[in-house]
């Protein structure tokens, strides 16, 4: 009972979880500042970089906005923060060890929505109008990318033979298909738009809402929110490396196949990020139910006739 | 002697009911003690009720051949349980209505039809004997009529509406009944258990599943409960259609899919067709709603396609998902409106637009306005994902592809679910204050404000501990074990999250911020504006959607009433009595030649016959 208790202690605090994630993500970020310098011919900044700036925005002081709920202010960030730390365990021991912890994949479809509803409810309770706006765009762009982002979700559950742990998922080949590659390139997009980054960066959007959300967010609360950013880009590619790629593997050549699978993913998103104009949020609803949702739903027939008839490359 | 007590839960409140109508004017106070007292008693009874073992109360009443009517109470586990959690919403509805009635018109007659609901609900649940049944199901359908008008003048169309509707359903309830007697010679629910072959019993199921879904308010029959939002008093919404019509209806719909019809996959399939497209439909509407009753009715019509849905899928976890959905909705559903009822009195108006910025002023009822709208949203860890996870795999189970096209609406539908509760939390608690709620000063008095809290509760406790309930009541209620294919380890979870939350509160200790944090005006762009004089309301949030080209279409056929069942038959009534008008043009000979014509035709029936 106690060696459960410490051993749930350990993964959800430092490995896995917590601080192997904040790790991870912060090198992601670091990649991601470092391409994006690049591609705009600049030098980038060095590989520190990103925890300096949370280390710094620590030491600053916080503001709360006068007519805010201040209570809700402050508390919104920390629940998307220990959401996304449980996602990060319950997928990386699923798909390295092999153990079903906590939840199965509908429990982390789940969790996965609460770092934006922390966003959106934070954003909300500071009272500001360009932050409501910015809620509000948030929960319009989940809705937008959800219904393509559940699509491929079914056809994950079809290609692994009607399973929904996470430990069959992540030893499933859904890409041995055509209804599986689509469903991962939609789901790459969908996973674009959940990351908040452009073309999908339409919540925040610095130059018409000034952050939206995060407007008058500051020190301490302002670096939860940027953690749990920095957490989530490690934690959505390696969701897309679970139900998609196969998993992850870390015996012999698995290490490098497995960092490969990682890095290719976050550069196509870095890329995409770097090379694309942001969505007005009508142009994202569009976007996401007249393409990709068309796409999902001939994506899910041919698996489920694959499913029906027996034929794997469908 | 313990059979005897079966007969206090329903007997009781409608004698009590019946007193209330006698108090005079004068007399103050002593309704609303009166009917808390009679719905702890009948609460109180129901729990020993729920603790014994099954008992059964016969007591001869009529008998001519086959047909007769006795007094036939019988207490089945599954039955018991929900009545407890009936009982319980009475208790805590009561009280509520004990402050938000006071000073409305009509409250006297308000108590009366209270109770009669309340005892009229304890007969559905415990009647073993299909009359009995109706007559209690009737009575239930009655006190809403009233229950309805006692709200404001313009709530009487929306009673007649409900009236209509659900006295239409309970017609194809009664003739239901009526073939199922034809089929068994008997009127004892008990005994009935026949498989839904042939037209004659999938006719009986199909008339008696339109009389379940009606009272619990699925599409195409949903229309009554949006329009009595309108004008009814809060209570009587949280009462009766998010609380005991949902159980009544859903019992009635559980207990004719797995007790008194064996069904086939086809009659699975019509549920699950009808939930789906009651999930979505329903919630697309509360999207853009601008009354806060009204938004929440629409959602009270979407969870049933939850219901309807799980029980759809005819296996063991659809069906307890689907049941154990149904008491979360009306634990989650009741606690939304009471809270909607706590702000309209308080600050005197219900239409999103007018209200904002309350999350200060009552802290108490948005908390539990909060947890209630995260929990019908389906955020884990609390109740409402709990039973919609189980729906989720009971649709996975019936191994259909087609299936898939259930399960991606029910999961998207929880989306839309959330985007329209964010408006709302929006604009009722957060955002800026408007003259509506400049006012308000305090929470609501303890009346109202503790029942609120008990939903609340219990919307964290079913969340956590879902496995209780649903393996200790639920899945032994109707007689099968569960084996879930999904993980949920729901207390592992809480516990995580809440450690999720200690470290970014020792985060916060770390950065200090508890030591300084400054108050500063809102930020808009550098700007001297004062921030509280720009209101972004709630109300516009999703007309981005509305005005999709298809969306468009949608949405203004059904302001037009398209898909509203009651105004299509009206217009149908209409044409019909238009027709049959030509024929009454008051000349003598007109009506002379009809009445040969007739009589013509009788003879020659006649003729042929003999």
């Amino acid at each position: 009972m106690f060696l459960d208790a410490g051993k749930y202690i350990f993964y959800f605090l430092v490995f896995p979880g917590f601080i192997f994630t904040l790790a991870v993500g912060l090198i992601s970020v670091w990649i991601d500042r470092k391409v994006t310098a690049r591609v705009q011919w600049r030098v980038g900044p060095p590989p520190g970089q990103p925890l300096y700036d949370i280390l710094k925005l620590l030491g600053k002081e916080t503001i709360v906005p006068k007519n805010s709920n201040k209570t809700l202010f402050l508390s919104a960030p920390l629940v998307g923060l220990g959401s996304v730390t449980i996602v990060s365990v319950i997928l990386w021991l699923a798909s390295v060890y092999k153990i079903s912890f906590v939840g199965d994949l509908f429990v982390v479809v789940y969790l996965l929505m609460l770092p934006s509803l922390s966003l959106m409810i934070g954003g909300m309770a500071s009272g500001n109008p360009m932050a409501a706006t910015g809620a509000n765009r948030e929960m319009k762009l989940i809705l937008a990318y959800e219904l393509p982002f559940l699509l491929c979700l079914a056809i994950v559950i079809i290609k692994s033979g009607i399973s929904i742990n996470m430990v069959d998922l992540a030893g499933n080949h859904v890409m041995g298909s055509i209804s599986g590659v689509l469903a991962f390139l939609i789901s790459l997009l969908c996973i674009q738009a959940k990351l908040g980054f452009t073309p999908f960066d339409i919540a925040e959007a610095e130059t018409e809402i000034m952050e939206g959300p995060y407007i008058e967010y500051s020190g301490v609360p302002l670096a939860l929110f940027k953690i749990t950013q920095a957490m989530l880009l490690f934690t959505l590619p390696v969701y897309l490396i679970s139900v998609f790629l196969g998993g992850l593997n870390f015996r012999g050549l698995g290490i490098l196949w497995t960092v490969l699978k990682y890095v290719a993913i976050l550069v196509v998103i870095i890329v995409i990020k770097n090379t694309n104009p942001r969505l007005r949020i009508d142009q994202a609803l569009k976007f996401f139910w007249r393409f990709l949702t068309p796409a999902g739903i001939v994506a899910l027939v041919l698996a489920i006739i694959g499913h029906i008839s027996g034929i794997d490359w469908l | 002697m313990s059979e005897n007590l079966l007969l206090v839960p329903v007997f009781l409140p409608i004698a009590v009911g019946v007193l209330v109508f006698f108090i005079p004017k004068m007399v103050k106070g002593v309704r609303e003690a009166l009917s808390l007292l009679t719905a702890a008693i009948a609460f109180v009874v129901v729990f020993l009720i729920f603790r014994m073992e099954e008992s059964h109360l016969f007591i001869s009443i009529i008998e001519i051949g086959d047909f007769n009517l006795h007094l036939d109470l019988l207490s089945a586990p599954l039955a018991s349980f929900i009545l407890l959690f009936a009982t319980g919403f009475g208790l805590l509805i009561s009280l509520f209505s004990a402050s938000y009635m006071a000073g409305k018109e009509r409250y006297k007659e308000y108590y009366g039809y209270f109770l009669f609901a309340l005892g009229g609900t304890a007969g559905v649940f415990l009647a073993n004997h299909f009359l009995l049944f109706l007559i209690f199901w009737e009575m239930v359908t009655a006190s809403l009529y009233f229950l309805i008008t006692t709200g404001e003048p313009r709530a009487r169309e929306g009673a007649t509406k409900s009236f209509a509707m659900i006295g239409a359903s309970d017609a194809c309830l009664l003739m239901g009944v009526g073939i199922l007697w034809f089929l068994n010679r008997t009127f004892v629910i008990s005994d009935i258990n026949l498989p839904a072959e042939g037209w004659l019993p999938v006719l009986a199921f199909l008339l008696l599943m339109v009389g379940s879904i009606t009272k619990a308010g699925a599409v195409p029959m949903h229309t009554w409960i949006p329009t009595a939002s309108e004008g009814a008093p809060a209570s009587v919404m949280a009462y009766l259609p998010a609380a005991l019509d949902k159980l009544l209806g859903i019992y009635l719909l559980v207990m004719i899919s797995t007790k008194i019809f064996v069904l086939g996959y086809s009659l699975g399939l019509v549920l699950m067709i009808i939930g789906a497209v009651t999930i979505i439909a329903a919630v697309m509407f509360a999207m853009v709603q601008h009354e806060l009753p009204k938004l929440l009715s629409y959602h009270a019509v979407s969870q049933v396609g939850y219901m309807v849905l799980g029980i759809g899928t005819l296996t063991p976890i659809g069906i307890v998902g689907g049941l154990f959905h149904m008491l979360n909705n009306s634990i989650y559903k009741s606690c939304l409106f009471l809270c909607g009822g706590s702000v309209e009195k308080k600050s005197g108006s219900n239409e999103l637009g007018d209200l904002g910025g309350l999350s200060r002023s009552m802290p108490i009822t948005f908390i539990t306005a909060l947890i209630a709208a995260l929990a019908i949203s389906g955020i884990p860890p609390l109740n409402g994902f709990a039973s919609k996870w189980l729906v989720y795999q009971g649709v996975l189970e019936t191994g259909k592809g087609g299936s898939f096209i259930f399960l991606i609406a029910a999961m998207f539908g929880s989306a839309l679910t959330l985007a329209s509760f964010i408006k709302v939390i929006y604009s009722v608690f957060l955002g800026q204050k408007s003259k509506y709620t400049e006012k308000v000063t305090g929470d609501s008095g303890f009346a109202m404000v503790f029942p609120v809290v008990v939903l609340a509760i219990l919307c964290l406790f079913f969340g956590i501990f879902y496995r209780f309930p649903v393996e200790q009541f639920i899945a032994p209620g109707v007689g099968v074990s569960l084996t879930p294919m999904g993980i949920w380890e729901s207390p592992l979870a809480t516990i995580l999250l809440i450690a999720g939350i200690a470290l970014g509160l020792i985060i916060y200790w770390i950065g200090r911020a508890m030591r300084s944090v400054r108050t500063a005006d809102t930020f808009v762009g550098g700007e001297k504006i004062e921030a509280e004089t720009i209101r972004v309301e709630g109300t516009y949030f999703y007309d981005t959607i509305k005005e999709l080209p298809l969306m468009e279409k949608f949405y203004l056929s059904e302001e037009k009433g398209h898909f509203d069942l009651y105004i299509l038959f009206g217009k149908l009534r209409a044409w019909i009595t238009g027709a049959l008008q030509f024929l009454h043009n008051g000349i003598l000979s007109t009506y002379l030649s009809w009445s040969l014509l007739g009589i013509i035709v009788l003879l020659c029936l006649s003729i042929f016959l003999l």
